[in-house]
Order: C-alpha cells, then structure tokens, then sequence
C-alpha cells in the first residue's frame, strides 16, 4: 500500500519551501522545522526528508552518479588480468564457466581474450588503472575502487532496474527517488534528483527507459527530472513563443489568487499545495535556464572538462552536474551510454576513455578544490561487466559474476583498492559485493539505514537494498 | 453482547479501553507487521520453532514457555517478552519493529478474553450481512437511504456524527458526470439539471450518463491500468506491437455492460471457450499484455520464467487482491501462501503460446497475432485477393508459353549485364532544393564516422549523394536537378540511405517511418525551355515496403498514400520505369520531385541518390561489395569476384547456372525476372502491380492484434528461491492456492478457463470483495478497503467491513433494485453507489470533522480530488471545443516534445504527432510507450502499465503546472477556447470573461473573480500589442487553423486568459 494521498504533513514539507517567491501565501505552518534550519551541518542528523533525524550522522549529502551504460569492461579499466593475457585465444578454462550464464555467448566457443591495454599504477597509494584513463589515475588517491561487484540481471534492461531500484520488478523507486524522499532536497528552485543522459561517439547506444528514474511506489514529485541537452531543458520549461517572463508571471500570479479565493471558499489545503507548485514552476523557469548556462564558467573550468556548453556530452553534463551540487540538487546521475562492446572492444573502449577520463577526472578535482569532495559521493560505474571471453574475435559479453566500480568523496575510503577477482577476472572472489550491499553501504553514507528506509508496498516493508537480509554494509569502504 | 455487536461496526483502528477484541481486526495487523516474519507461514524463516498465526501452534508449550495461555496473559510467553525491558524484549531491535503501548496492551487483552482466532476476512465466504435498520439513521440523511447509506450512517451514529447534506446541484452534476465519463457537463447540462427538480431527476441524470459511450470510456482507463494494456513491449528497445483491438473489446465490454464474470473468462480464456467468436479471442489478448523482450542476448528460460511469473502477479493482484509475488521465491511471510501456490498458479498460463525473446519486427513480430476486420474490409480484401490470384495465372500462362524468348532472353540479359549495360547510372546532382530543409550533395568521401554509420551505400567521393539537414518541417518535396547527358534512359531509381545517422528510426528525419508519396519527374530537353513532366508507368522497391505503403503508391496521383518503410530496413531502391524511354542531350536537365505529403509527419528521407538507367532489363541496384571475408562467414561462393551491376547478386548467379542445375529457388527468382522485365508481359505485369497496390493499400488499414493460442503445455517447476536455472524444484500442475480451496477438473489438467470459471464462483470470496472495493476507490477517493492492492494479511481493516461485504455479495447475485440488472452486473453496482446519499453529499469539510477523521474514512463527506491523467487531457479539450468524440480505434500520438524518445533505440524512434481529429481525441486513445509514458499521463501520475497497476497515486508537483502551462497541446486548446470566448462570450470583456469561467468550472465567477481576471487581460493586451511577432508566434501554436477575421492581439490576450482559467485547481477537481 502507500500511504502518500493522505500525508498530507510530508508533502507540505517539500513544497513548502520558498513559498514567498510570488508573495501570495504564507504557508509558514506547513514547513516542517527542518526546512526552516536548512543550513545544517554534516554532522548534525537533522534533515529536510521523511527520515528526519537521519539514522546516522552524514558524511555524504548528497551523490553524483556517473552511470556508465551498457556494461564498462572491467577488464580494460580497474581490474587489471595479466595472467588473462597469457591464455588470450586458447579456451576458457571449464571450470570457470561450467553452468553459468551467458547472453549472447550462448552455445558458442569460449575462448580467452586478453586485456586489450596495459595497466599503470597511479598516485601514491599506487592504484592498478587502465593507461587510458590517466586523468582518473590522477586522482587515484581520492579512489576507492571496488573490484568485487556482482549482479544478478545480464541483460540490459533488467540489470539497469536492478541497479537502480534493487528489483527487476517495475514500480520501484530508483535510488534517487529514495535519497530525495529520505534527505529531501536543499534546493529551492530545483528538484532534487537530476537526470542526464550523454551519447557515445561507437554506435552502442542502448536504449535507457525512463523507469530507471521513476519514483516507483513513491509520490512522482521524487522522480528524476531529465535535463535535456536539446530543445527545452526540461520538458515545458520555456514559456509559450510570444509569452514573456512578466507575463508569465502575472499569468500564475493571476492563477494563484483565483485558487486563493477557492481556498477561501472550500478549504481544501490541496489548493495550497497546487499554489506552491505553481510557485516552484515558475522559479524553475528561471533557476533551469541560468543553471544550463555555463557563459560565465571561466575559460581554464571549460577547459579542465572538456566542455562545450549545449554540445551535450559527457563533458558537459560533468560540469552541469558540479553546478547542480553547488545548487543543493540531492542527487545528481548522468547517463553515459554507448559501453556495450559486443565488438571491437578495443576501440570502443578507447573512444569511451576518450570521452569520460578528462571530464572525470576533472569533476573530482573540481569538487575537491570547491571544498566539496568530502560531502560529495561519486560513483563511476554500469550495469554489469563484460566476459574475459571474446564475442566475435574482438568484443566481449555482457557478464555479471564481477565487474568493478569507483567511488569518491562522500565518507568513502580514499586510496583504497577492495575486494578481487579470480585470475582471469571471472568471477568475484575476494570480498565480493552485491548490489544490495553497495546500496545498503551508500546509504550509510548519508545517514541512513538501509534497513530502516522502509515504505509499505503491497504488503511489505519496500526498501531499497532488497527483502529479509539482504544488503550488508560494506564498513571497509568507509572512512 | 449488544455492545460487542456494535464494536464489530467500529471503523476506529484503535481499541477503546474494556471492549470486545477481535482477532481478525485488531490483532492479525499487529501480528502480521510485527510477529509473523519470524513467526508466521514461512518455516524457512521461523524463528524458535514458533508459529503464532496459528492458535493450536500458538498455544503449544515449547521448551521456553507457552507462547499463549487463553485467559492466562501473566503466563503467556508472548506476554512476558513483548512487555520485557531487557534483552528479551519482542520484536528484538534488530527488527526495527516496535509496538506501541496501546497494541501490547491491545494484545494482552486478547488472550485475557481467551485469545479467539478468526479466519482472516477476506478468505471467508461471502455471506451479505443484514442491512442495518435505517430508519434510525435515515433521519440524519440528506435524502432517501439505500442500503449503503444504512451500512454508512449507522456507523457514523455509534462515532456521533452526522452525514453532511446532499452537495449544491452544479457541484452534484459536475461531480457526477465526472466520476462517470471523465467529461465535465456542459453548461447546458448543467443548467438543465439545476432546474429540474422533478423527482426523479438525478436518477435520470445518471442513466443518461451511465448509457453513454463516454462512459465506457472513463470506466475503462482503470481497468487497463490493471491489465497493463500498452501499446509497447516494455523491456529494452520497447517497440509498437498490435494491442489496441484489445482496448477496444475492455471499452466495448464496458459500453455494453458485459457480465464480470464473462469479461473475467473471456480475458483469461477466450480462446479455450467452445467455437471461440473474433472478439473472445481478442479478449484472450489480456495473456499477451505481459513485458517482453526482444533484447540480443536474452536467455529464453530466463525470460519466460519472468514472463509467467508477471502474469500470476496480475492475476494476483487483479482479482485476488493478494500479493502473492511474495511467494516466487520464499513462502509469503503473511499469508498462507506458499512458494508452491505461485508456481501452481504460473502452470495455468504454460499452454500460452510465447517465446523468450518475443521478436519486435519482420512476420513473426509479436506472433501469435491475428487480423481483425472492420466490417465490409475482409470481403473486399477476398475479392482482390481471388482477381490477383487469377491475374497472377494469367501472367505465368503467358509467360509459359514465352518458353522460347525466355531463352532468349536470359542469354541477352546476361550479355548486357557483362557488357555492363545494365549498370545504373548517379549523376551528381547539378542542382538541390527544398522548401525549408537543406540540402547539399556531398563531393568528397565521407569521413570514417559517416561511413560507419552509413553501411548500405557507396561512400566514395562523387557518388551523387544527396544529404538534408537544417529545417525539419512535417511534410517537404525535395528537388534535385540533374544533367545526366545524352542518352536514352528507360527508368529512373531512388535510392534510400538509412542508418544510424538519421534521427528518426534510423531511416527517415523524425518519424518512425519515411515515406515518398508522389514523384515526378520534368525534362528540358534543351535545359532552356520550360520543363514539361515525364510519366512514370511503373514503380518497385528492391526491399519489401510495408503493407499499406506499396511502391506503386508514388504513381497515383494521390499524395495521402505513398510509398515507404516502417521500422527498419536497409537502404531500399526505388525503380520508376518512364511511360516512354527518355531521350536526353547534352543540354538537357531532368528535374526530379519527391515529395512527402503524407499524414505522417517528418516521414521524409534523410539522405538519398537518384539514378537513372538505360538498360531494358536493369533492376537492383547491386548492393555494396561484400566486406571481407570474417570468421563468421561460413559460405565460401560469396566471397568472389565482383559481379556487374544492375541485377542483384543471386539473380545473376542464377542465370549462369544451367537450367537443369538451377534450385527451386532460382528458377523462381527467374521467373520473377521474367515476368519483370519481358516487355510482351508487360501489361498484365502491371494490371498485376495495381492490383497488388490495392491489396496492400487496403491490409495496411486493417488491424492486428496479439492473441493467446493454445499448445501443449511446457513443464513448469516450482524455482527455488526463484532462480530460473535451478531444475531441482518439483514439477506443479496448474492448481488455485491450497489454502482457498481446489478445482475439480475430474482428473483432467486444469485449464486457464477452469482457473477462470473458480475466479468467479462463490467459492472463491475474493474477486467479488477486491473489485468492489477498488470500485469504492474510484468514487469515493480511497477504497473501503486503503489497500486496494492487497486485502490479505498486511492489507488494511476495511472501514465499513459489512458494507464492503453487502457490495460483495450483491455484485454476484443483485437482490436490491433488480430490475434490469444480472449477476456480476458492474453498472448495476456503478448506480447504486452514485445514488447513494453518501455518494452525494457535500464535499466541504469543517475543522471538527477534520480534526476527527482527517483523511474521511468515515465517510461523513464526500471527498475531493484530482482528475485522472486522461482527464485532464480532456477537459482541456472539451472545454475549448477541440475535443472529438470518436469512440475505439488505433491510438493516437498527441503533441510530445522533440527528443523525448531520444534515449530510446533499436530502432531509434521518431514521435509523429496526428493529424486532424485524432490530435484531439479522449487520453484514453494516447499511445502508451511504456518506457517513455506521454509526458501528461506521466506528469499526471498514469501508471507506465509496466506491471498489474490497480491504485493511482495523485500528486502534485511543478511539472503538472509548466505542463497545463506551457504544453502545445494546453496553448492550442487555450486559444481555440479564445476564438469561442471571442464569439460567444457576448459583448464586452466582462460578460466574456464571465463566460469563459462558466464553461470551464461550471460556476459563475464571483465580481472580484471576474475582476482579477479582466485585469490580466489588460495586461495580456497591451503586451500583445506592443509585440506584434511574438503574438503572432504564440497563435501559431497547434494545428488547428486560424479563423480568419481575428485580430491578433484581442485573441492572444483572451487565449492567455484562457489559459489562465484552465490552469486552475477548481477545473481539474471534483469536489
């Protein structure tokens, strides 16, 4: 079940906020206090969300996810497989593969494919990276990087859902849905959880469906809001051709006092809510567009990513997502797509580096230079990885048994390198993670309880990092 | 034991000190969140051996005590550790899960009166309850009391509540009207009915709406959420697949108030019912609503397994109202449903005919699926067939009798091919236009990105080929003028690069097709004089064109039809023969036309070259050379020697071949050649050709649907934990879930029908209790019931136990105003709700009733809230008079953003917004993209139909308001409702701003109402004024023609008026 069409006090407490923008309402008792103390500091439990006092102190406030889609080869970038070189072009050893899944390898020859680049040890604390990735290396010290992830899902569509909301059962809130729902959003003019996606130049490009930002169960206000790079920024931003700003807002102004007046008549605090929404629309209209424009990033900003402000690439999208940090946004996910390497992996993977490593890395130093790594979490990863046996004679499978995945900031571990593959980068070995796990650890981050965010659904206690036991957190990870 | 009666009446979740405590109500939900994770049905997580959901378990001693002593609290173990302060505490910490004072207390009480059980409620027997005597309570009503008004007041006496009086009529019609067919009353509707007060004048009312096809189709939205109609495949590339006949039969079945029971059998098992009709077999269409996926790579098992395992969940939720999903992979932690039950439950569905990957494109799309007739279309389509099957012989008895020249002739065609007179010839363009796009012809090599992205064409410099960028307008004729030479040419081609570059579905410029609806072509035969029109006799495509597109359609002369391709396909080549070979000088200019004049909007080509040939026989245009030979590459022969161009590669290879070596398969490749390019068969080729055209332009019109056909059942085993690659789990026949009872099939293996017929029999107690409740939902705001998906364990206390089940029972088997009515009548049901007082009353609260039952359980007002997604669609439609009123039919694709279905691919899609009527037709005919729902239904809280949906959350966010706001869809309607104003508002701004307000809410403006919104027409007017481009701009928006007459600034200050007065929360409420 859900119980939101009659939470009437939660709901208030989001939109709420910044209520004196048209000067029409005061909606001060509606706010919840801690709107009111927005200014908290990290290590105060006090939040703007449903879980209000966190659970635990916050080290992290808030996530920008570099979602690579399609499944990164964990194999050409954080797990380095030198004995998988040795064996390239002979069989895959049975004893690996016997009974496990395959995708598209079904009922085909197994045969090794060796790393298709070297590997360099970057930073002091000497971490193993892919030597296309030499910007990332240079932050190698503000790394944690996770070589023992697994999933359960090898087909894209399932494994996206899976990764984003921990079921493959549409309905679920994904994670940004959750932490905006949990912590609430810092921003005023903003929703709290930003959607970008940017394209590959390879020709991979998976479908990514909007059910990977959906709010699920959950009120659609904690839906992820997509920022397009083309057309309207978000969806009806833009004014009606011929209808300017003062016009605009003398239009809500006049739709405000009419609802006012119905208020008056019929008491229906809903009318209060849909008069604060208006109100945040219209501010939208103003916060979107100067958040999209990056003419006042200086030159050397522009240059440190790569980015060519409207081009919307990856680049692009790394600087818009620092600019949406700055502004509160709770959590910040980049869609980079075109990783699925079913050939040509070499290449592929080359022109992917080409793409992400400089606006990578350029987003970690940005942010630690702006005082904000430390309560920023990064995550740099996919769905799934990819086979140590070749597809076709030069790509790679999609593959679940282990794959890797990067963190910075946010109350991670810095220069550590955890968990391991099997020698051929097979299968997860040593301390290997689910994804329940990973989403219980980066809950914890935050401030929260995996096992303690729950909302009823259908009968159960719905949370994020699975059902029963599932989800342990990971406290090596963490600082 | 009077009072302990009318406790059992009591809707309040909290026990008053000292009464009766009833295990159904009070303490199974404590339990049940709180005990039976650990101490329930699943043994596999049953902690200390201890059961509680059972009392026989519940009171046997175990080695730390007996966890019930009956009268006993002080000596029962669950006592002593729910009340502990130590370590021993119940529920321990580490379950999160804590009891407040008033349940331990509650639960103490319950054992100290002899700790009764009770079957859960919804798992008993439907038996109808006595209705209350209401002429106790009658004397608080508004207006004569029904039975569940009775059921209603009596419980609101025991809370010393009154129900409120009956709503003012104009909010009454309003409220009615809406909840029934999703429209407002116009304002002679409601006129007429607030001045009528004969007696009868409500239930007249009623009926009128309840007969209406509108109706139908505001009943019918809820019912799609829960069978997940869509028109998509929802997993991965979520491609279009042949659904909406199945709308059409749930809407129908609505209009014509079909039984519950028979829609319930038809759906789940239309085609098993003896001599299935057409449309029983589209309702079995409901067994193919599910997911699927057309993912490379997908494991079939694995995905049937998930395919199965969504239908027991719908079914479940649907009908049953149990969540037994809980159950793929463990026994339900609340209910007495077990791992085995869900499996039992997938086997009914193992004889559904389906695949793993369900294939998204080609014959095989979506199959099993089947055609479906509008009337007069099958016999038509016969007829054509029979004369083109008669033509068809007449051409090969012809040609058979060419035996001689047709030796002759492959010997000549062969020779000319050698000779490489076949080749077909791409002059570079000496010039390109078009009306607003740009075209340019590119002159060096396409770089290695192009070519990448470019397979299918010659990529080398100088090719002729033609690129269009810049502008994208919906419809657009592209020209390109060449100078091809001297020469005598016999046929002109058009060849179509598709690909990844282009955006819309990889073969056109927005569309998720191209079409080419007319070519001409105009000769100077000096490159001087005025250009005169060359006729084409012939037209044919090298790549199949999709049915209701055929090649011939350029030649027509009619520019809706056309020529094109749906989907994907790779680099097609049109051949237009020229009515008389074409003689062509140095000086002479060809003038080319292509235009795209279809309805289907951005369906033009992208990149294209034209050529022309010389050659009697010329055809294909041969496709690249082959790539180098790969691993994959298992056939040897392909990899040799270039061939000529001008005729494909097999065809060639046939002729080479004796005739006595040649296979089947070439000797018909042959004749089709033959009978191509023989100029004696020429006139009954074409007959044959216009024929053929007709055929395909006549199927392309007639629907498909998918539908479930029966085969022998696949083996289907209980998985553990869920997992699809386990086989060690226990093969289950079909089989309803233990605990509610069996289906005797004498033997037999029971069928999806058995499985049906048990859904609506009285032995089962649930669907009756689940649909009625939801129906609650639907006009009350929340069900009896708050938990409409789940009336089990974890499933809330109805409110109103009794009347839920009086609903329940007479929904099955009508005993209350009968006339008319059958069993398992849902507009019976519909009618009585909405007459009831209840139904009726006002919606306006008071702070006293707020503050006691805030969220209006106890139903001593009506409740307000806001319309569904399709609704608000509509209304805006309505209101400005766009909205047309056509009932079924194929969806239809609204105003939708540009880029919107960006991320989507495989193929990449292209949204085409409709044209003419079906832009304004009712939500519930927009198509449903389950991954990217159209932004109003999104925005507006439309499940994505992903899953089972049965409750829709109603939000209220920012982007419904840019959405009402700034959408095309909402400023088109705006202004057309401006015109309206303009015209019938009456003479000056008042009275119009008066009546706009009156046809949108139904309800006069107050003075200052009026007021405030004069003054934003002022305001509107004299920027509209000041601002002559941009008003002109803001009255272009949508499609809908500009009358002529209008001054600008007026209507775009009274459309902005308009927009205002629609963005309103009144419009979009029913109070």
């Amino acid at each position: 079940m859900n119980s939101f069409q009659t939470d009437a006090i939660k709901r208030r407490a989001f939109l709420g906020q910044g209520v004196s923008g048209l000067g029409l309402v005061a909606l001060n008792s509606l706010l919840s206090p801690g709107v009111l103390n927005a200014q908290s500091n990290t290590a105060d439990k006090r939040s703007l969300g449903a879980i209000n006092p966190l659970h635990f102190a916050p080290k992290a406030k808030r996530v920008i996810y570099l979602y690579q889609a399609g499944g990164p080869s964990h194999l050409e970038t954080f797990d380095y497989k030198p004995a998988l070189a040795k064996l390239d072009g002979q069989g895959m050893p049975e004893s690996f593969t016997k009974g496990q899944q395959l995708a598209q390898l079904q009922g085909k020859q197994l045969k090794c494919f060796a790393p298709q680049f070297g590997f360099k040890r970057f930073g002091n604390c000497g971490a193993e990276i892919c030597e296309l990735f030499p910007e990332i290396g240079s932050v190698a010290d503000e790394l944690c990087i996770v070589r023992s992830v697994w999933s359960e899902q090898i087909n894209h569509d399932t494994a996206h859902m899976f990764m984003n909301t921990g079921s493959i059962i549409a309905g679920r809130p994904s994670m940004g849905s959750w932490l905006f729902y949990g912590l609430g959003s810092d921003s005023q003019d903003l929703p709290g959880f930003i959607v970008m996606l940017s394209q590959g130049r390879g020709g991979q490009m998976q479908p990514v469906s909007a059910r990977q930002w959906s709010a699920g169960f959950l009120p659609s206000r904690f839906q992820g809001i997509k920022l397009n790079s083309f057309g309207d920024p978000v969806m009806y931003i833009d004014n009606p051709h011929g209808i300017d700003k003062p016009l605009q807002h003398a239009s809500i102004e006049t739709i405000a006092a009419l609802d006012q007046k119905r208020y008056k008549t019929v008491q229906d605090p809903e009318i209060l809510t849909r008069i604060a929404q208006y109100e945040m629309a219209f501010r939208m209209q103003s916060s979107v567009p100067e958040l999209v424009d990056m003419s006042k990033e200086p030159a050397h900003v522009l240059e440190a990513y790569g980015a060519k402000p409207g081009d919307g690439s990856y680049a692009s999208n790394c600087l818009l997502a620092r600019r949406l940090a700055e502004r509160g946004v709770r959590f910040i996910q980049l869609y980079h797509r075109d990783w699925d390497h079913h050939e040509q992996v070499k290449n592929g993977i080359q022109f992917k580096a080409e793409e992400v490593d400089k606006p990578t890395g350029a987003l970690i130093r940005d942010l630690k230079e702006r005082g904000m790594l430390d309560d920023t979490l990064i995550i740099f990863g996919g769905e799934f990885g990819r086979t140590p046996m070749s597809q076709s004679g030069t790509g790679r499978d999609h593959h679940i048994k282990t794959f890797s995945y990067a963190f910075a900031g946010g109350g991670f571990k810095r220069g550590l390198t955890y968990g391991a593959s099997d020698e051929l980068g097979y299968a997860a070995v040593d301390k290997p993670v689910s994804i329940h796990d990973l989403h219980a650890t980066i809950l914890r981050t935050l401030g929260i309880n995996d096992k303690r965010m729950t909302v009823k659904y259908s009968g159960l206690d719905a949370r994020l990092s699975g059902v029963g036991n599932q989800g342990d957190v990971v406290t090596d990870l963490l600082a | 034991m009077t009072a302990i009666r009318i406790v059992a009446l009591s809707v309040l979740p909290l026990m008053a000190f000292g009464q009766q405590v009833s295990f159904d109500r009070d303490i199974r939900p404590i339990m049940s969140d709180t005990c039976f994770r650990c101490h329930g049905p699943d043994a596999s997580s049953r902690m200390a051996n201890m059961r509680l959901d059972l009392r026989e378990e519940a009171l046997t001693p175990k080695r730390n005590g007996t966890p019930i002593v009956p009268g006993d609290p002080e000596h029962s173990e669950i006592i002593q550790r729910i009340f502990a302060k130590d370590g021993r505490v119940m529920p321990p910490p580490f379950a999160h899960k804590e009891l407040t004072a008033n349940q331990k207390e509650t639960i103490r009480q319950w054992v100290a009166q002899g700790a009764k059980y009770e079957i859960h409620w919804s798992y008993a027997p439907v038996k109808r309850p006595p209705v209350p005597n209401s002429a106790a309570s009658s004397a608080a009503g508004p207006s004569a009391v029904g039975p569940i008004d009775a059921f209603v007041q009596a419980h609101l006496t025991q809370e010393g509540l009154k129900p409120s009086s009956e709503a003012d009529r104009r909010t009454l019609v309003r409220r009615v009207t809406l909840d029934l067919t999703g429209l407002a009353p116009t304002p002679a509707e409601t006129a007429a009915f607030v001045s009528d007060h004969s007696p009868g004048a409500y239930e007249k009312l009623v009926d009128r709406l309840l007969a209406s096809p509108a109706y139908a189709e505001k009943q019918a939205v809820r019912w799609l959420d829960a069978v997940r109609y869509a028109d998509t495949a929802g997993y991965h590339s979520d491609s279009p697949r042949p659904a909406w006949p199945y709308r059409d039969y749930v809407l129908q079945a609505f209009r014509d108030n079909k039984p519950f029971d028979v829609f319930t059998r038809e759906q789940l098992a239309g085609d098993l019912m003896p001599d299935a009709t057409v449309e029983q077999k589209i309702a079995s269409a409901y067994n193919r609503m599910g997911r699927t996926s057309a993912e490379g790579g997908v494991q079939p098992k694995e995905y049937l397994a998930k395919y199965g395992a969504e239908r027991v969940r719908t079914l479940s939720t649907n009908w049953l109202g149990s969540t037994m999903a809980c159950s793929e992979c463990h026994n339900h932690k609340f209910d007495p449903i077990l791992t085995k039950d869900f499996y039992a439950m997938k086997a009914f569905f193992a004889d559904v005919k389906e695949k793993g990957l369900v294939p998204d494109f080609g014959p095989d799309a979506f199959a099993p699926k089947m055609p479906v007739y509008q009337p007069g279309q099958k016999k038509r389509i016969e007829a054509l067939k029979q004369r083109i099957q008669d033509e068809k012989s007449e051409l090969d008895r012809k040609a058979g009798s060419l035996a001689e020249e047709r030796r002759a002739w492959q010997k000549e065609v062969l020779a000319q091919a050698h000779a490489g007179r076949l080749t077909w010839k791409f002059p570079i363009p000496a010039a390109v236009s078009a009306k607003s796009a740009k075209l340019s012809v590119q002159s060096g090599d396409l770089d290695e990105g192009e070519q990448r992205a470019h397979p299918n064409v010659i990529t080398t410099g100088g090719a002729g080929l033609v690129i269009v960028s810049g502008p994208n307008p919906d419809n657009e004729t592209y020209s390109v003028t060449l100078k091809p030479g001297a020469g005598v040419w016999t046929s002109l081609g058009v060849e179509v690069d598709t690909g990844p570059g282009l955006p819309g579905a990889d073969i056109s410029r927005g569309a998720d097709r191209f079409v080419i609806s007319e070519v001409d072509a105009l000769i100077s035969p000096n490159g001087r004089d005025a250009a005169r029109k060359t006729p084409f006799v012939f037209a044919y495509s090298t790549v199949s064109p999709t049915t209701g597109f055929p090649a011939m359609a350029v030649l027509d002369g009619n520019s809706k039809t056309g020529f094109g391709i749906v989907g994907r396909a790779k680099s097609p080549f049109l051949i237009l023969r020229f009515a008389q070979p074409l003689q062509t000088t140095a000086g002479s200019t060809l003038t080319v036309r292509l235009h795209q004049d279809s309805d289907y909007r951005q369906a033009t080509i992208g990149r294209f070259r034209v050529a022309l040939s010389s050659g009697t026989y010329s055809w294909e245009n041969n496709p690249k050379p082959k790539p180098e030979k790969t691993e994959a590459s298992q056939d040897e022969s392909e990899a040799d020697s270039p061939i000529p161009a001008g005729l494909p590669r097999n065809l060639i290879k046939a002729l080479e071949r004796p005739e006595p070596e040649r296979s089947a398969e070439q000797t018909e490749v042959i004749r089709d050649y033959f009978e191509y390019s023989a100029p004696q068969l020429f006139p009954a080729r074409l007959a044959l050709a216009k024929l053929e055209t007709d055929q395909s332009l006549l199927e392309g019109a007639v629907a498909e649907v998918m539908v479930t056909e029966s085969v022998e059942p696949r083996e289907t085993r209980l998985l553990p934990r869920g997992n699809w690659m386990d086989d060690s789990g226990d093969i289950l026949q079909p089989a309803i879930p233990e605990f509610l009872g069996h289906l005797n099939t004498s033997g037999g293996r029971a069928t999806r029908l058995d499985l049906a017929n048990w859904l609506v029999s009285p032995d089962n107690p649930l669907t009756a209790r689940v649909y009625m409740n939801r129906m609650w939902s639907q006009f009350f705001g929340t069900g009896l019931s708050k938990t409409v998906e789940d009336l089990g364990s974890q499933g809330e206390w109805p409110s109103h136990p009794e009347l839920l089940e009086w609903l329940a029972a007479e929904f099955m088997n009508p005993q209350y105003d009968t006339a008319g009515t059958h069993p398992w009548d849902t507009r019976h049901m519909v009618r009585l709700i909405v007459l009831s007082s209840t139904y009726r009353q006002s919606s306006l609260s008071s702070p006293e009733l707020d503050q006691r039952d805030p969220e209006n359980r106890l139903l001593a007002r009506q409740s307000r809230f806001r319309v569904d997604a399709e609704s608000v669609h509509d209304l805006m439609l309505q209101i400005s008079g766009l909205l047309v009123n056509k009932f079924g039919g194929p969806s239809v694709n609204p105003y939708q953003p540009e880029g919107y279905l960006a991320a989507l691919n495989f193929p990449k899609r292209g949204w085409s917004a409709s044209r003419n009527d079906d832009l304004y037709r009712r939500g519930v005919y927009t198509f449903w993209q389950r991954t990217f729902l159209h932004p109003t239904m999104m925005n507006f809280d439309a499940p994505t139909r992903e899953e089972c949906a049965v409750n829709r959350i109603n939000s209220n966010t920012p982007l419904q308001a840019l959405d009402l706001l700034n959408d095309p869809t909402f400023v088109e309607a705006a202004r057309v409702f401006g015109v309206r104003i303009l015209r019938s508002g009456g003479g000056n701004l008042t009275s119009q701003v008066q009546w706009a307000f009156q046809q949108a809410t139904g309800r006069q403006p107050e003075n200052d109402e009026a007021r405030i919104l004069t003054d934003l027409h002022a305001k509107s007017l004299a920027h509209f004024k000041a601002d002559p481009s941009g008003t002109a701009e803001y009255l272009k928006i949508g499609d809908s023609p500009l009358p002529s007459g209008v001054k600008p600034a007026e209507l775009a200050a009274m459309t902005n008026v308009a927009r205002v007065i629609m963005n309103l929360h009144e419009v979009i409420t029913r109070d």
